[in-house]
């Protein structure tokens, strides 16, 4: 079953286009990952999602129902977590987690087991009457999770919830989505560290100036490029010549030489290690470490777009 | 529900402020009263002041003046020289020179030389002295050109300055010709509305106006009426609450004398509108600054500036006839307007019924035109 169904959407800021024909196709179940670089239309799309933001052209469906900003049935399904950290400074833990369940959930007693199980999933049950001033970085973030998963809705959009934490905070968080994911939440994931993707998105789509340029798995989207594998060496002092004859080698497509350091693209295909080897020492090139590397999603995006993620 | 127990949560949070502020204000209201003993004022008398006269004229004329402000103020020989004047000035134990220079007497009435004084910096009693002594020398004057001798004419104003003026009290409120001393706390009340309002709306409203929050809120499934109501009903609780608190200092303060008064319901009223004008300026101020640092000094700006223009920390008498115009385009302006009748008469004129209700009327006006401020400031912001 569908869960988002996004119909060439189009989103204007007067002459910039920030969604051109957006097209997803989000299922139940599924920790759906948009991957794309700071500006390329992710946090639009989920504005637009959510009906805070209005859109220019398309549609938008969730749950099999029409996305508009009075579609409170909806709504009471979908969980949000901001990119940035939105609760109320001067309530504790306890009541900000309260009062964002609250705006869902009206039962009181209900209302504090949410709380509380929220409090549990996120690991903040010694901050509950801390404000969150007195919060770390990676607490606050907690934090922000859990106001807005607290009322166990269906549908779940984090819009990169782990900006500027730190790595155990991150293991923390990314622990506990795929923990939502196996209790039957579907997520909607957007970040532009691609590892993190990788790790938990069941589907990706590769975003940039609004547009969605791949989707799929992760081993779909890699399958999709020429890159099967790229091999890095430390070498001193190549030549022209030697580049052009590595650039002959089988399975190679692309070569590179900076700053002393060979690196070479290749189609998948076996023993391309073993050759490059081969090679350097039939020609008695002094080489220092040497890095095999399976394509990544940054590869992905290279090989679409030309540049690279972090760009 | 939950949006209205929110603002409550964060109206508990920023008590603090609000208690200072009326605790400060509920010393000073004990002390005022302590010092008057609670008793209107019956008595009229002259202000006696040290002085010194410098004489270097030594003529009938400076001998008479010396003599007419030695009766009126008490004399205290200095000698004459400017470090030993502006030492005793300095120090307090005279407020006012006054230096008669050689020929005085001549050049005065011949070409209207005036004196040359010298008065400690901003003592209001001293510009007293100017003007007796302005009375006094022009007195002579007219007598002088009236066919008087010097000494006649010297004679005669010296008479005249004795004279005493009988003082009658026009009491119309049984206070002595005096505000009720209820009245004097409600003059000051504009001011603890507006900066304990303003202080505590704007930082709730700063909470709930940050664009993360607004934007969590508004992806939630509480309808926007319902938000607003919410909203809307935590800034009347919070207006009410806090009214009757303040309506309770000259309950506690007063006490019989408060509750008997005939014009209670006025007061109340008055007040109670004073607070609606005030919750819709806080309102005003939520919406437009956006950051927590800013809203005390916004509000010191707002409630000190109004207050001192529309004449609570000051009588209106006293301030200039273009404060005065200016402050007609304040709320507080009304307000004070109103409390000076009600605290002046027991029983009104139809002038002053008719410029009672005006005033209310009038604040009323400007509650809604503040309230519709903030709404457009806030909808462009929303847009924004």
């Amino acid at each position: 079953m569908s869960m988002v169904t996004i119909t060439n959407l189009v989103k204007r800021y007067g002459s910039l286009v920030a969604l051109d024909h957006l097209n997803l196709e989000i299922e139940e179940g599924e920790i759906y990952g948009l991957l794309g670089p700071n500006g390329s239309g992710k946090t639009t799309a989920i504005n637009c999602m959510l009906a805070i933001l209005k859109y220019d052209k398309g549609s938008i469906r969730i749950m099999d129902k029409e996305m508009k900003p009075d579609c409170y049935e909806v709504k009471r399904n979908i969980g949000v977590v901001m990119q940035n950290v939105a609760v109320f400074e001067q309530m504790s833990v306890w009541e900000n987690i309260d009062y964002f369940c609250g705006l869902y959930i009206r039962d009181k007693k209900r209302r504090q087991e949410l709380v509380e199980e929220a409090i549990q999933f996120v690991g903040l049950e010694d901050f509950r009457k801390m404000r969150p001033k007195k919060l770390s970085g990676g607490l606050l973030r907690r934090l922000n999770i859990a106001c807005g998963i607290a009322h166990k809705p269906k549908l779940i959009i984090m819009d990169e919830p782990t900006v500027a934490v730190d790595p155990q905070s991150r293991n923390k968080i990314l622990e506990g989505i795929l923990e939502l994911n196996r209790q039957g939440t579907t997520i909607i994931y957007t970040s532009h560290y691609m590892e993190e993707v990788e790790q938990i998105c069941t589907r990706i789509a590769i975003m940039d100036h609004g547009q969605v340029l791949a989707t799929g798995t992760k081993e779909e989207l890699k399958s999709m490029i020429k890159t099967g594998e790229t091999i890095t060496i430390e070498a001193v002092a190549l030549s022209e010549e030697q580049l052009a004859q590595m650039g002959e080698l089988p399975h190679v497509f692309q070569v590179t030489y900076e700053e002393q350091v060979l690196k070479l693209r290749l189609s998948g295909a076996k023993h391309n290690l073993v050759r490059i080897l081969h090679y350097l020492e039939e020609k008695d090139i002094a080489f220092g470490r040497v890095f095999s590397e399976l394509p990544t999603l940054n590869d992905v995006f290279l090989e679409i777009t030309g540049k690279e993620l972090r760009d | 529900m939950i949006v209205f127990k929110g603002f409550l949560i964060l109206v508990k949070r920023n008590l603090e402020i609000g208690f200072l502020y009326l605790a400060i204000f509920m010393t000073i209201c004990i002390m005022v009263q302590l010092m008057t003993k609670g008793e209107g004022m019956n008595q009229f008398q002259e202000e006696s002041l040290k002085i010194a006269v410098i004489d270097r004229d030594g003529g009938r004329l400076s001998e008479s003046i010396k003599e007419y402000l030695g009766e009126k103020h008490q004399l205290v020989n200095l000698e004459d020289d400017k470090t030993v004047i502006q030492e005793n000035l300095f120090y307090r134990n005279i407020f006012y020179v006054v230096t008669i220079p050689e020929d005085f007497e001549q050049k005065y009435l011949k070409e209207g030389e005036r004196l040359k004084t010298t008065k400690v910096p901003g003592t209001f009693s001293a510009y007293y002295i100017d003007q007796q002594i302005d009375a006094f020398l022009n007195e002579v004057r007219i007598l002088k050109s009236g066919g008087f001798s010097t000494e006649e004419a010297i004679k005669e104003a010296m008479r005249i300055g004795k004279l005493d003026t009988e003082v009658t009290m026009i009491d119309k409120n049984g206070h002595g010709g005096q505000m009720a001393p209820h009245a004097y706390l409600f003059q000051f009340l504009p001011y603890l509305f507006l900066a304990v309002l303003c202080y505590i709306i704007g930082f709730v409203m700063i909470a709930y106006r940050k664009e993360d929050v607004r934007r969590r809120i508004l992806c939630s499934s509480v309808s926007l009426r319902t938000q607003n109501a919410g909203l809307v009903a935590g800034y009347v609780v919070v207006g009410v609450v806090f009214w009757f608190i303040c309506m309770l200092l000259p309950m506690i303060l007063y006490r019989k004398e408060f509750l008997q008064d005939h014009n209670l319901p006025y007061y109340l009223l008055n007040s109670f509108v004073m607070v609606l004008v005030a919750l819709s300026i806080s309102f005003i101020v939520g919406v437009l600054v956006e950051k927590e640092t800013i809203v005390s000094a916004a509000t010191n700006v707002i409630s000190l500036g109004m207050c001192f223009v529309c004449g609570v920390f000051v009588s209106m008498s006293m301030l200039s006839e273009g404060v005065r115009k200016a402050a007609h385009f304040l709320p507080v302006y009304w307000y004070e307007t109103v409390n000076e009748i009600v605290g002046n008469n027991v029983q009104f004129t139809a002038a002053q019924s008719a410029a009672v209700w005006g005033g209310i009327g009038i604040q009323m006006i400007f509650a809604v035109f503040f309230l519709s401020v903030g709404l457009v400031a806030s909808k462009y912001k929303a847009r924004e």
